[in-house]
This record gives C-alpha cells, sequence and structure tokens, in this order.
C-alpha cells in the first residue's frame, strides 16, 4: 500500500521534524556562539555609538538604555527573547531596526547567491562531463582547477575588476545592483567553486559509465547520447545535489567578500560594516539569517536528492 | 554435545532472524546447516560462536551456557573456531602468515610457550609446510589464503569450528582441497563442525547431521543420509527437487 | 529466428595480456551451449567480446563471431549498435548492478521496443514481456524501481530486456549463480521455456556442472583462456576426457553417488591468473603433463586440447598433426 503513497510513508515525514528541531537548536547554538565570540572584540560599544567626542554623561545613558552594564546572562536573556518574537534589536550606528536593514538587502544576497549556484554547477558540471566522457584526465583542466582552487575568492575579485571593470572597461566598476553588475561577482563566486563539482561530477560520472546498467543500456543497442543522456548524467546528479547543499554554508562566508570588493549591496556588506562598527545586533542579525540560511539550506538539499533519487526514499524511511 | 542451542530466538528491530532454534552437534561430527538466504542460518553461526547474543534462549558450549562477557567469554573463545567465507574479505593481506596463524596464540596468551613452533606445525597441516612464514597474506591465492583462515581457526586448538559457506567464493577446482582439508582435520584432531552452506551436495558429502532451515526456522534436522534420502518436510523436499540435473538420479 | 554460431580463432587482450587466445567454437541454431570456465578461463570475456561490450581496455586482437552469417566482430559504428540487442543479447550476472537504479523498471524494458515502435505502444509491450517472463502482476511491476524487487525478478526482468529484440544469439553470463537454488530452478524452467518458443541459440556461462546437465545440449570447457574440451553434453559427462574436466568431474560430477566424508578428487593448486602461458595453461597442475605441454600449447583436436590424449587416441606418437616429441 505503501507503494501507491509514491514512496512517502510516514517514516519520512518523522525525519524531516526531527531534521527541523535539530536544525533550530543549531540555529540556537550559532546564536550563543556569536554572543559569546562579541565579547571577545575589542572596543567601546558606547563610544562607537556616540563618536568621540561623547561626554561621559551621554555615554553612561547609552550605557543604561542598552543595557550594557547588566550581568552578560542577562543581556543573552533579553536579546534570546527578542529574536524568538522576531525582534532583532535596533542596529546601533544606524539608528533603525535590524531587521528591516536585512531584510532589504537580503534579496540581493539571495540574488547572488543562487545565480553564482547557477554558474558553479553548469560550468563545474560541463567540465566533469566533458573529462569524463574524454576518458583521460586534462591537465589543462587540472591546472585550471587547482589555480582556481589556489586565489583566494577576494583576490579574484580584484583580479576580474581590474580586468574587466578597468582595463577593459566592458563590465562596470562603480556599486550598483542591476544585471550588468551581477556579472562579476556572480562568476567570481562560481568560479572559486567549479574545481569541487568539476572532481566531483567527473568521478560520479566516470563511476557510472564503467557500471554494469550503462552496460545494459548499451546491450540494448541504444544511441551513445541517449545513453549517456538518460542513463549516466541523472544518476551522477546526486551527489551534485548534496554537495549544492553544502554551498551554501560556503557562500555565505564567500558573499562577504566578494560583495565588499564589488560593491554589491547585499548582507555580506552589510556584515563587514557592522563589524567595523562593532554593531552588535547587527552583526548577530547578520549572523543569526546566515545560521538559518544554511540550515534550512542543506535541509532543502536533502529533500531533493530524495525527490530525485528512488532509492534515497528507501534509506530514508528505513 | 559439544555445542547446542534451546529455543534460540534473534530479533533485529521488528525482523525476526530466528525462532525458537533448538540443534546441536556431537562430539567429533559435522552438522551441516542448509537454507537459502534469509534462512537464519549465517546467523545461528554468530550467536554460537558468540559473536552476537540472542534476543532470547541460550547457547551451550560443552554443556555450560555461553559467557556474556569478560574473561569467561574470552576463555569459551579459545574452544571456538570460526572460517569465514570470502578468504579476501577475512585477512589483512599486509599481515605475514606468522602473525594470521599466531594471533589466536597471542590473544590467549598461548604465544610464550612455543608459539613460532606452532606457527610451524599448523602450516604444515594446512598443506603450507614448505612457505616461509613471513611473506605476506596478500602474496597468495584464494586457496591458499582460506587454508591459512582454516590454520587460524584451529591454532587454540578448538573443540568446535564453525565454518560459514567455506568455499563459496573459490573457484571450483580449488573447493575440493579445502574441503578435503577440513575432513582430514576431523580425522587427525577430532574436532566437530558446524558447516553452513547453501550447497547440498557439498553438506551431504561432508555431514554426519544435517540441519535445514527457511526464514529463520528448522524445518526438519536429523541424521544426514536419511533426511536428504527421505525428507519428511514438503520444503526439504522442494529443495532437492529444485536442485539442477537431478533428472533420473537418486541421492543416496 | 534460429542462427547457428561460430567462432572462430578468437583472441583478445587487455591491453599486452592476452585473456583469450584462439577459441574456437561452434553452437549448433537453436542449441544451448554450456561454457564451464573458472577465474581466469576466459569465458566472461568471450561473453563479452561476442556481445560487443568489452572495456575500453581490452582488444580483439583476430577472429571472428558468425552469428546467423553476420561477424559480430567486425562490425562498427551504426551496424554495430543495430546487431546489439537484435543480433546479440546480453544477461549479465547480477541483475541489480546490471538495472538503472533511478528508472522504472517498465521503461527500462520499453526503451528497448521506442525506437522503433514510438512510446505509448512501447510500454504495453514492456508490460507484455513482463507476463511473458512470469511475472505476475506486470502493470504494478513495471511501475517499481529496480531495488524493490526480487533477485529472482530482476533476474527475469533482465530476461525480459534481452529477449524483447528477438535475438539470433542469446549470451548468459552467470545469470543464475547468485540466486537461491529454487529461484535457480525456475529462472532455469524460464529461460528453457523461451528458448523453445523461440528458437534462440543460447550460450551458456556457468562454473556449475549440475546446470550444464540440467540445461546444455553442448558443453565448451575453458581454461587459461583456450578450449579445453568441446563436446556434447551427454558425452562430457559418461565419456570426458581433458584430464581438467576429468578433475572436475571427480570434484563434484560424482558428489550424489560418493560415500559420506568420502574425500573429493581435488585438482591440486589453482587456476592461473589471464594472461597466455607458454605451453598447456593446465600443465601446472596436470599429472599427465610431458615436456612438450610445457612448451606447446596443444591444438584442439577431435573436441580435446590435450598432447596425451591425443596421442593415446591415435596410438602413435606422432599424433595426427604430425609433431614428434
Amino acid at each position: 500500500m505503501a507503494e501507491h503513497l509514491s514512496g512517502w510513508p510516514t517514516g519520512q515525514a518523522k525525519q524531516l521534524a526531527v531534521r527541523l528541531l535539530l536544525g533550530c537548536l543549531t540555529v540556537l547554538a550559532v546564536l550563543t556562539l556569536t554572543f559569546v565570540l562579541q565579547y571577545a572584540v575589542p572596543g567601546d560599544v558606547a563610544r562607537s555609538i556616540a563618536g568621540p567626542r561623547a561626554t561621559p554623561q551621554l555615554l553612561a545613558q547609552i550605557r543604561d538604555r542598552l543595557h550594557l552594564d547588566a550581568p552578560l546572562w542577562d543581556q543573552y536573556w533579553r536579546y534570546l527573547r527578542g529574536v524568538l518574537s522576531g525582534n532583532l534589536g535596533e542596529s546601533y550606528v544606524q539608528k533603525q531596526p535590524v531587521r528591516s536593514l536585512i531584510a532589504a538587502r537580503l534579496p540581493a544576497t539571495l540574488l547572488l547567491g543562487v545565480t553564482a549556484l547557477v554558474v558553479e554547477i553548469a560550468l563545474g558540471g560541463a567540465l566533469g562531463v566533458w573529462e569524463a566522457l574524454r576518458g583521460r584526465r586534462s591537465t589543462l583542466l587540472t591546472c585550471l582547477n587547482t589555480g582556481l582552487l589556489a586565489t583566494p575568492t577576494f583576490a579574484l575579485g580584484y583580479l576580474f575588476l581590474l580586468v574587466f571593470a578597468y582595463q577593459l572597461a566592458v563590465l562596470p566598476i562603480t556599486t550598483g545592483a542591476d544585471a550588468a553588475h551581477l556579472v562579476m561577482p556572480a562568476v567570481v563566486l562560481g568560479l572559486s567553486g567549479v574545481p569541487y563539482y568539476s572532481s566531483v561530477v567527473r568521478d560520479s560520472m566516470t563511476a557510472t559509465l564503467a557500471s554494469s546498467h550503462v552496460r545494459t543500456a548499451v546491450a540494448k543497442g541504444l544511441p551513445r547520447w541517449t545513453v549517456i543522456r538518460r542513463h549516466v548524467l541523472r544518476c551522477a546528479l546526486s551527489p551534485v545535489v548534496t554537495m549544492a547543499g553544502m554551498d551554501i554554508a560556503v557562500f555565505l562566508s564567500g558573499v562577504v567578500f566578494v560583495e565588499n570588493v564589488f560593491g554589491w549591496p547585499g548582507i555580506g556588506q552589510l556584515q563587514d560594516q557592522a563589524f567595523n562598527n562593532s554593531d552588535r545586533p547587527l552583526l548577530m542579525g547578520t549572523v543569526i539569517v546566515a545560521a538559518v540560511l544554511v540550515v534550512f539550506g542543506n535541509l532543502l538539499a536533502d529533500v531533493i536528492r530524495v525527490a530525485v533519487d528512488p532509492r534515497a526514499r528507501q534509506e530514508a524511511s528505513a | 554435545m559439544i555445542i547446542e542451542t534451546r529455543s534460540l530466538h534473534k530479533a533485529y528491530g521488528k525482523h525476526t532472524a530466528l525462532r525458537d532454534v533448538s540443534i546441536g552437534v556431537r562430539p567429533g561430527t559435522t552438522l551441516g546447516i542448509v537454507g537459502e538466504s534469509g534462512s537464519g542460518k549465517s546467523t545461528v553461526a554468530r550467536l554460537m560462536a558468540g559473536l552476537e547474543r540472542p534476543t532470547s534462549g541460550e547457547v551451550l558450549l560443552d554443556g555450560v551456557p555461553l559467557p556474556k562477557r569478560g574473561r569467561a567469554l574470552r576463555a569459551a573463545r579459545r574452544r571456538l573456531g570460526f572460517v569465514f567465507q570470502d578468504p579476501y574479505a577475512s585477512l589483512d593481506p599486509r599481515f605475514t602468515l606468522e602473525q594470521i596463524v599466531g594471533e589466536p596464540l597471542r590473544a590467549h596468551g598461548l604465544w610464550q610457550d612455543g608459539g613460532r613452533d606452532r606457527v610451524d606445525e599448523l602450516l604444515r597441516a594446512v598443506g603450507m609446510g614448505g612457505i616461509d612464514p613471513r611473506s605476506r597474506a596478500g602474496e597468495f591465492s584464494g586457496g591458499q589464503r582460506q587454508r591459512l583462515c582454516v590454520a587460524r581457526a584451529i591454532a587454540t586448538r578448538p573443540h568446535l569450528v564453525i565454518c560459514d559457506e567455506p568455499t563459496s567464493a573459490l573457484d571450483v577446482s580449488v573447493q575440493a582441497q579445502i574441503l578435503n582439508l577440513l575432513l582430514d582435520l576431523q580425522e587427525s584432531l577430532g574436532v566437530s563442525y558446524v558447516l553452513i552452506s547453501h550447497d547440498i551436495d557439498v553438506v551431504r558429502r561432508m555431514s554426519d547431521d544435517i540441519v535445514v532451515m527457511r526464514s529463520g526456522e528448522v524445518r526438519e534436522s536429523g541424521p544426514c543420509t536419511e533426511v536428504l534420502a527421505d525428507p519428511r518436510d514438503e520444503y526439504t523436499r522442494t529443495l532437492l527437487d529444485a536442485m539442477p540435473g537431478r533428472r533420473g538420479q537418486e541421492i543416496r | 529466428m534460429s542462427a547457428p554460431v561460430s567462432i572462430e580463432g578468437l583472441t583478445v587482450a587487455y591491453g599486452d595480456q592476452v585473456s583469450l587466445h584462439d577459441v574456437s567454437l561452434d553452437v549448433p541454431a537453436g542449441t544451448v551451449l554450456a561454457l564451464v570456465g573458472e577465474s581466469g578461463s576466459g569465458k566472461s570475456t568471450l561473453a563479452h567480446a561476442a556481445s560487443r561490450l568489452l572495456p575500453p581496455n581490452a582488444r580483439i586482437l583476430g577472429g571472428t563471431i558468425s552469428v546467423g552469417g553476420t561477424d559480430m566482430a567486425a562490425l562498427t559504428g551504426h551496424e554495430l549498435r543495430s546487431a546489439r540487442g537484435s543480433t546479440v543479447a546480453y544477461l549479465p550476472q547480477d541483475a541489480l548492478a546490471a538495472l538503472n537504479p533511478v528508472m522504472r523498471i517498465g521503461r527500462q524494458i520499453a526503451e528497448v521496443f521506442t525506437a522503433a515502435n514510438g512510446r505509448s505502444d512501447a510500454a504495453e509491450m514492456a508490460v507484455e514481456m513482463l507476463r511473458r517472463v512470469s511475472i505476475r502482476d506486470p502493470g504494478q511491476v513495471a511501475r517499481k524501481y529496480p531495488h524493490q524487487l526480487s533477485g529472482g525478478m530482476r533476474q527475469r526482468v533482465m530476461i525480459a530486456i534481452a529477449l524483447a529484440h528477438r535475438p539470433q544469439l542469446l549470451i548468459a553470463d552467470e545469470p543464475t549463480t547468485a540466486l537461491d537454488v529454487t529461484v535457480q530452478a525456475e529462472v532455469l524452467e524460464l529461460v528453457a521455456e523461451l528458448q523453445r518458443d523461440t528458437g534462440v541459440t543460447v550460450i551458456w556461462i556457468t562454473h556449475d556442472l549440475s546446470v550444464v546437465k540440467e540445461i546444455a545440449d553442448t558443453v565448451a570447457v575453458l581454461y587459461g583462456g583456450r578450449v579445453a574440451e568441446h563436446c556434447a553434453a551427454d558425452e562430457l559427462f559418461a565419456a570426458a576426457r581433458h584430464p581438467y574436466t576429468l578433475g572436475l568431474l571427480g570434484s563434484f560430477g560424482g558428489a550424489r553417488t560418493a560415500a559420506p566424508k568420502e574425500r573429493f578428487t581435488a585438482i591440486p593448486g589453482s587456476p592461473p591468473l589471464r594472461g597466455g602461458v607458454p605451453g598447456c595453461p593446465f600443465h601446472p597442475r596436470c599429472t599427465r603433463a610431458e615436456d612438450r605441454c610445457r612448451s606447446e600449447a596443444p591444438p584442439l583436436l577431435g573436441g580435446v586440447a590435450c598432447h596425451v590424449v591425443a596421442r593415446e587416441a591415435t596410438g602413435t606418437g606422432a599424433g595426427e598433426t604430425g609433431m614428434t616429441a
């Protein structure tokens, strides 16, 4: 009977619920850790809000209003309560609710992330497929991949800026948020992940090409491209989805550099500003949002993988 | 009885692997256990060897229940040997012959008392006498490796050796060598065997008594020649009929 | 469509290791040839060569594989692709590995038909094939994935795929070795029935002599990449001549009539690893080996490849080939 329900028995729903719960716990752990680390960062909050010429009275006032002299766990508890009710606090520097600051910038980061992911998978996947079908490793590709791995994202970013925006002037050098401005940051972010995808796709395809079921497909007399398209590619897909899920985490760290290099108005840039200004609420807010994105991105990747690969459904409900 | 199981029951979560299995091995004889996949024959072997614990029921070795843990279990293990199916997977290819065959001796504190001589003796007993004990297992063929496994299994002079499909992974022309070796050792050492196999022909030739299992239950048991000549259980009859090439043949 | 099969002088190598050396066999149309061999015998290589499914590092160095007049070894490109499935079909040992894990059963069978027949017809024909291989409730099974079926059912699906195009030759590469004996019996019966209905010529690879007894019309015994013996099945069991065959039969062929605890007739040593050794491949393990056996590989004469047997058959020192010791 379970088969008729297209492979989604209750065992899997339970699994999903457990994963969600664990996800929330992870976010909580990240929150706590960031809160603690905040206090390791030097800098007087009150002074950074009020400016260098603040009077002691003003400083005392600020400290009082923001409960900066209260015990740590008191501040922590206040914050936690706030977060759970949707209030991420107010930015010390920009005097606006953190929530609206982040909400204004989040779409830009998401757009960048998704575009970069597409670049990564398409380019990395294509290179991997090419190398696998070739049958031999390509020295050129190996050098390219090693080069990309060795180059830090921000360095690659500046390089692109120099070559394409400054010297060749084909892409804009200023900051902005339209399609033309999206090209370089997305490509740079994508390129840093290409070596991983091309290796994974190549290995997965090579293994699949040598497998018994591909031999069966060939034995049926199917044309070569049909065999590759229908039998090889789909099977090589599963590890790509898993990697994409993990990539969300990688992106959110890379995004900080890339957004700053290119002036892309996303939360990476916001986070950088917050850190420099010791703007704790804003910083915490971005960290929480990042943690949530990572946890749920991974969950989404798992859901997609199960949908794509029927064997995973069996594992998931077991 | 050298080894006996009483109402052995084993479940893995919701799946029942063994149900009320009560069998025994008479000293100096071979008990063959046959069955298809999922019959539970390998599970019985593991429980007999103390590699896993039953959900209920007991295993008696020399009339005494098999200890659950600790020194008592280790002492009991000295009286048991185990030969696994895959000689490539059950041996570390980097180990030397001496290390492999000597390992049980070392583990049970028997090495000091002429361990090296014992290794030589064991290698000779399994037909690998002239070979340098310092050579590594990886240099040898499947049949030779299985001989090493047998040598390892009898190192501590066990009363009982459990063989779980000892020849299934070997080439046909080599299988006979290993089975002959097992028969020779039984004659010279008086060791008892539990022989698990899906191949009824092999079991027939090697065993005194036979147990036929299906889906975790014992369907039939008794002296081998009797059971196979005149099976009382329908499943046994089905198994015998399914054997290829029997047309016009009788099993005596 | 019954087609005779004739393999002549087939030599196959993996890299520079020769796996099959000058192998010649023939199979009368519509009959079953059992190909018996152990590891290193080259039986799988022969199966893959005849169905042109050799891995990229293997090459056919010479010889012909004639199936009803078509030389499989010589085909290339488009002709080769059409021949696959319709001239020669391949049935592998591990059905689970041989099926695409992420594609439904019905579609995997229908694929064979879609090229010629269009999608909806192909789906129906796939269900019909499942019925022909005695699968109950074929419509439901067609919607399942390979891991949801039992071993026996998967093998039946593989048989359905293999026979879908009504091939002239079916090469079965130990398809029942990994199956339980009761399931094996069903599969053997199924194949026998389908063979009678379609008249397909079958080369059945096995190491199990009792399976040979059950289904074979003729037998070829391979050892170390060469044919050791090739004769009718009855003849093999009644009067085998090659020392290796005799050794095999002694080990198990007589198992059912031996006394309990009677020692098996064992062949000493182990089968060779792949690679053409000079001389007769069996000589290191042969009790009757002579000097000539070490240096010259014996030709296949009268169905046996053995110097000693050939000499004894003619009763002279020279043998039929005119070679002197």
